[in-house]
């Protein structure tokens, strides 16, 4: 109970710490942190799938970028913003079912690769249809959220908050113990009377829904939706490295590794093109040296023996 | 008890892997309060009998009917919510969930709207932990609980479900004999309860005294059936699994040799996880012997092999020729002369017979390779004529003749053979049995030789250890294995 | 005519995509790696070839035989420092050594990328041609180059099945591929055969980057999309299968030579990926995988 009360501390520092940031935090930080927070719900969006459900998803900017292309062609085509979240996310939630559906039939790296080969195709379409998307430049959007770094930042916040409070509650509610078992061990889980294949489902949809609307959040904050912002592999490197850094099946350890992730890729941006040189290997020692990550080993069980 | 319907009732069930009949035409019925037991050795199909019974594998044939429902090819979770409850033999928890937490996940609906279980949740699963035993140990989480624990969280899961009928399989692997009584007393609440249980084991000696009537298995087909002191009478059982009359024909004139320890086990643990598969043992094999280690499947047989191959991980001490193996890589011991030849047999598959064999013999010279391949295609005659075949498309017997034969390529000093006679017909025994007797006459080859099957093991042994419960508990004689253990062995 | 410089050009192709996957395929079937620096690895080598020929006067020989070098190094490197300690790491549940081994790969790839870019920027460079001159062919021009090419690499090919089929090492690989436990209960030391596998693997690798730079030209960042297309190719034919890899690098190598030509050279990419799916959904296990 001690223990549970001091957590609960914790919680509450970093939420004032982040709340008051706009107080003492210049503009060009608050950008920086506005990016992480949008970070940290894909990552967290990932953990949900990965490490409760145990799927190796190596395409979660398929699901990021559907959301934030269409929210952005929406936009486009005249529609408010509100709308354009919704159908984004909408888009979003059907493109994690068509991932969701050979995840039901194929193991291990056979789902990873088709995961893969997802992002790729979105890739190539998105350049063949250059005219519409904007092709690798990107696609401009007329509206944004704001101007004002406080309020981007405040948005940004909020949304992790909101997300964060909600994906960690249902990973520590019934759904997200069943979840555990099915992605430990189907047939035991089918075996306990757990239909496997609609939780499977359940967890696909609700992170497409958080990926979803984090990519349109993300293209409406720039004002653009680009391969580079939400696409491309080097997102989904990103991804992984966040969520295995912070701690895997944690949920919360996703944002401390994504804001660990862009805060160093900032810090280390004097040194140039090498600053994601030095974080992949920070990241690559971290998962051969301490694989349970940082929030994995903060928590890690120490019962009484 | 006559008058009430059975819970379960299996009938015609059969089920084939390619061209494998695992399950030929099995049937039972299981009554309220009714424990059945359901033996067989490794590979005669009662494993997956349970799978078939729990959707885990679909039946290619045959009805499974739940109180009159036929369930058979329905998926798992439906059976399970129909009533069936399983308790794995590996327990697989969450490990960063408590104990307590775990009996609430069997508890909870199969919904995705439901995210709070409801109030009287945790107050079931506290008494189902109650009742198996994990009442002080709810706050744990399982990684650091003993293995008797873990068993009893599974346990607690399939109560959880209140299911009708209860699989259990292996009930008691792994146990200490106080922990047996327990569990013992746990399945027999099961009956209390009116559940109809299905036990599944190797051996129906350490289910006897639990069960009303016993099944017994045999490459897939039912050999057996009646209470489990009629099973244990039972011809047939016993010559699976004891072979035919025993016969023993030790070489006196050895004694003379006195061969000098080849092999010396100091007493070695052996523990997978929590379970402790071997306790204190303590053998030795002197040169030129042929011992033979008897014991049922599960006894610690394997075990011991594997970790006399460096292959699992041991406490205590192994001497070769005078010199501890601590430290020496699973191939350096074979090179070195300890060649195994395990019961899962391990061949290459889409390799030919030929190249199964030239590859054992890598470590010799030509010259020698040669005649050791000469040697050994005059042994075995059948792998002559194969020799450009895959392994793969060998027979039983035949792969465990090339299995075999790929060890004495090598070149072996002492030869182990785990298990040669698994899943083979009685014909081929015979085969394999004077292949072994030539081998015993003709070569001055050292054996190590484990077996379930006494009168193969028999015949063969200069001096014999009975293994039971991961412990030597006799060693001596051939001769006077028959007069001593022959009776209490199954 | 257009067919006849489809057929050549895409046998060019596709050797060079079979080259590029057998090792990739090989490492998987013997070790149970899926290495995906692969790219990075063929990046390194073609690389410092196309440096040390260009800026040192090696020639393309020269520059050829240090990129080969410098793929076997690369290979070691990631054995040694990625791969090895995450397989021997206790932390690391058995059950998950798969996903350590994709992530830890996958960054080692992405290490690769930046710091080749960072020393040699991410324009592509060619190499020069092994051999210059054209050739006709019953009226296509075709560069000598190319055929060299496709010839080189069906040698690599032809020698890696001699060794596989025809040595004692070959035979202790397949064997390992089939059964690694029968193999050390034969007294052979695993660990000594996974580095051989390393070796031909980065052999084959550095050789395949090499080509590709001299054929195509190469540059930074195409290193995941080197992977990609090996990974593509090796799934097509079934994982682990050489025949299967080979067959899948010309289905890709013709699929994409064809769109090209005749469709569209913007739609290059797009109908492997398609097949890849179709394959995928009906026959999960590739055109001639086993399992």
């Amino acid at each position: 109970m001690a223990l549970f009360r001091r957590r609960i501390l914790w919680v509450a520092v970093l939420l004032i710490v982040g709340a008051s940031a706009p107080g003492w935090l210049g503009a060009y930080f608050l950008g920086v942190f506005t990016t992480a927070y949008y970070f940290g719900v894909f990552a967290m969006s990932w953990d949900l799938l990965f490490g409760f459900a145990g799927e190796v998803n190596f395409g979660p900017t398929f699901m990021i970028g559907v959301g934030a292309y269409a929210a952005g062609l929406m936009n486009n085509a005249g529609y408010s913003i509100p709308i354009c979240l919704v159908a984004g996310t909408a888009a979003a939630v059907v493109s994690g079912l068509a991932l969701a559906l050979p995840a039901l039939r194929l193991r291990g790296p056979y789902f990873g690769l088709i995961t893969l080969v997802a992002v790729l195709l979105l890739l190539d379409l998105i350049v063949i249809f250059a005219s519409v998307t904007g092709g690798e430049i990107g696609m401009m959007v007329p509206d944004v959220l704001s101007i004002s770094a406080t309020v981007n930042y405040y948005y940004a916040f909020g949304f992790l908050v909101i997300s964060a409070v909600i994906l960690y509650g249902l990973s520590r509610s019934s759904l997200g113990l069943i979840l555990q078992a099915t992605g430990q061990d189907r047939i035991e889980a089918a075996a306990l009377g757990f239909n496997v294949t609609k939780h499977k489902l359940a967890a696909f949809c609700v992170s497409a829904f958080f990926s979803g609307l984090a990519g349109g959040m993300v293209t409406f904050y720039g004002g653009l939706a680009s391969v580079d912002t939400v696409v491309s592999l080097a997102i989904t490197v990103q991804i992984v490295i966040a969520v295995v850094f912070g701690g895997r099946r944690t949920i919360l350890g996703a944002i401390l590794g994504s804001i660990f992730l862009i805060l160093a890729g900032e810090l280390l941006r004097p040194i140039g093109q090498l600053n994601t040189f030095v974080v992949s290997a920070i990241a690559l020692a971290v998962i051969i040296f301490f694989p349970d990550g940082a929030l994995g080993w903060v928590l890690r069980p120490r019962d009484p023996t | 008890m006559l008058d009430t319907t059975p819970l379960l009732e299996v009938d015609g069930l059969t089920k084939r892997f390619g061209g494998l009949v695992a399950v030929h035409n099995i049937g039972f019925t299981i009554r309220p309060g009714e424990i059945l037991g359901l033996i067989g050795p490794n590979g005669s199909g009662k494993s997956t009998v349970m799978k078939l019974v729990m959707g885990i594998e679909r039946p290619n044939a045959g009805s499974v009917k739940l109180s009159g429902t036929d369930v058979a090819g329905w998926p798992t979770h439906r059976i399970a919510r129909s009533g069936v409850g399983i308790v794995f033999q590996h327990s697989r928890p969450l490990n960063r969930q408590t104990v307590l937490e775990n009996i609430k996940l069997a508890l909870l609906p199969d919904s995705l709207l439901r995210l709070v279980a409801e109030p009287h949740v945790e107050q079931r699963a506290r008494e189902i932990a109650e009742r198996v035993g994990l009442g002080g140990v709810l706050a744990r989480r399982p990684p650091t609980l003993p293995f008797a624990d873990l068993r009893r969280l599974e346990m607690a899961k399939a109560l959880a479900r209140d299911p009708k009928v209860v699989l259990v399989d292996e009930p008691f692997a792994g146990l200490t004999p106080s922990e047996v009584a327990t569990f013992s007393e746990l399945i027999d609440g099961f009956r209390r309860d009116g559940r109809a249980v299905l036990l599944v084991d190797h051996n129906v000696k350490s289910v006897a005294a639990l069960v009303d009537r016993v099944l017994a298995m045999y490459l897939g087909q039912r050999i057996a059936e009646g209470t489990a002191e009629e099973v244990m009478r039972d011809e047939t059982v016993r010559r699976v699994y004891i072979g035919g009359k025993i016969e023993a024909h030790p070489r006196k004139d050895l004694d003379k040799k006195g061969g000098e320890a080849l092999l010396e086990v100091r007493g070695i643990d052996v523990f997978y996880g929590k379970a402790q598969a071997l306790q204190q043992v303590a053998i030795h094999v002197n040169a030129g012997e042929f011992v033979s280690v008897v014991g049922l499947n599960g006894a610690g047989k394997t075990t011991l092999f594997n970790a006399i191959s460096g292959l699992v991980p041991f406490a205590g001490d192994i001497h070769w020729s005078g010199e501890t193996l601590h430290g020496r890589s699973p191939a350096r011991i074979a090179r070195e002369g300890i060649v195994q030849c395990p019961e899962t047999r391990e061949l290459f598959g889409e390799l030919s017979v030929r190249e199964n064999l030239d590859l054992g013999g890598q470590h010799l010279s030509k010259e020698e390779r040669k005649e050791q391949l000469a040697w050994l295609l005059g042994l075995f005659p059948i792998l002559n004529e194969r020799q450009r075949q895959p392994a793969s498309t060998l027979s039983g017997g035949e792969q465990q003749m090339l299995a075999i034969a790929r060890a004495l390529m090598m070149r072996p000093k002492l030869l182990i053979l785990d298990e040669p006679t698994l899943g083979l017909a009685p014909v081929i025994l015979e085969q394999l049995s004077k292949a072994l007797a030539r081998l015993r006459e003709t070569t001055p080859i050292t054996v190590l030789l484990g077996e379930q099957n006494v009168t193969f093991a028999l015949p063969h042994a200069d001096r014999v250890y009975v293994l039971e419960h991961a412990r030597v508990v006799w060693e001596g004689d051939p001769g006077r294995f028959a007069e001593e253990m022959g009776t209490g062995y199954l | 005519m257009r067919g006849l410089q489809i057929l050549i050009d895409g046998f060019a192709i596709s050797s060079l995509y079979g080259l590029g996957a057998v090792g990739f395929t090989l490492m998987f079937g013997v070790c149970g790696v899926l290495n995906l620096a692969h790219g990075g690895i063929m990046l390194i080598a073609a690389l410092l070839g196309w440096w040390v020929a260009a800026d040192y006067g090696a020639g393309p020989y020269g520059g050829a035989v240090v990129g080969i070098l410098a793929g076997l190094i690369a290979s070691y490197v990631t054995y040694f420092v990625v791969v090895r300690p995450i397989q021997r790491s206790r932390a690391i549940p058995r059950t998950e050594e798969e996903l350590f081994l994709l992530t830890g790969t996958l960054l080692w790839g992405v290490m690769i990328q930046v710091g080749m870019d960072y020393l040699f920027s991410n324009n592509p460079v060619t190499m020069q041609p092994l051999v210059p001159g054209v050739i006709n062919i019953l009226g296509v021009r075709t560069p000598q180059n190319e055929l060299l090419i496709a010839a080189t690499c069906w040698i690599a090919i032809g020698l890696l099945s001699l060794l596989v089929n025809k040595t004692q090492i070959g035979k202790q690989l397949l064997a390992a591929s089939i059964n690694p436990r029968g193999l050390t209960l034969l007294g052979f030391e695993l660990s000594r055969i996974y580095l051989i596998v390393w070796t031909i693997y980065g052999l084959l690798t550095g050789l395949a980057g090499v080509l590709l730079a001299s054929f195509f030209g190469i540059s930074s960042d195409n290193a995941g999309n080197l992977t990609a297309s090996a990974f593509t190719i090796v799934i097509l034919g079934g994982l682990g299968s050489v025949p299967g890899s080979l067959l899948a690098a010309y289905v890709v190598g013709y699929a994409e030579t064809i769109t090209a030509y005749l469709i569209n050279p913007t739609l290059r990419p797009i109908p492997a990926l398609l097949i890849l799916v179709l394959v995928l959904y009906i026959r999960p296990r590739g055109l001639l995988g086993r399992r």
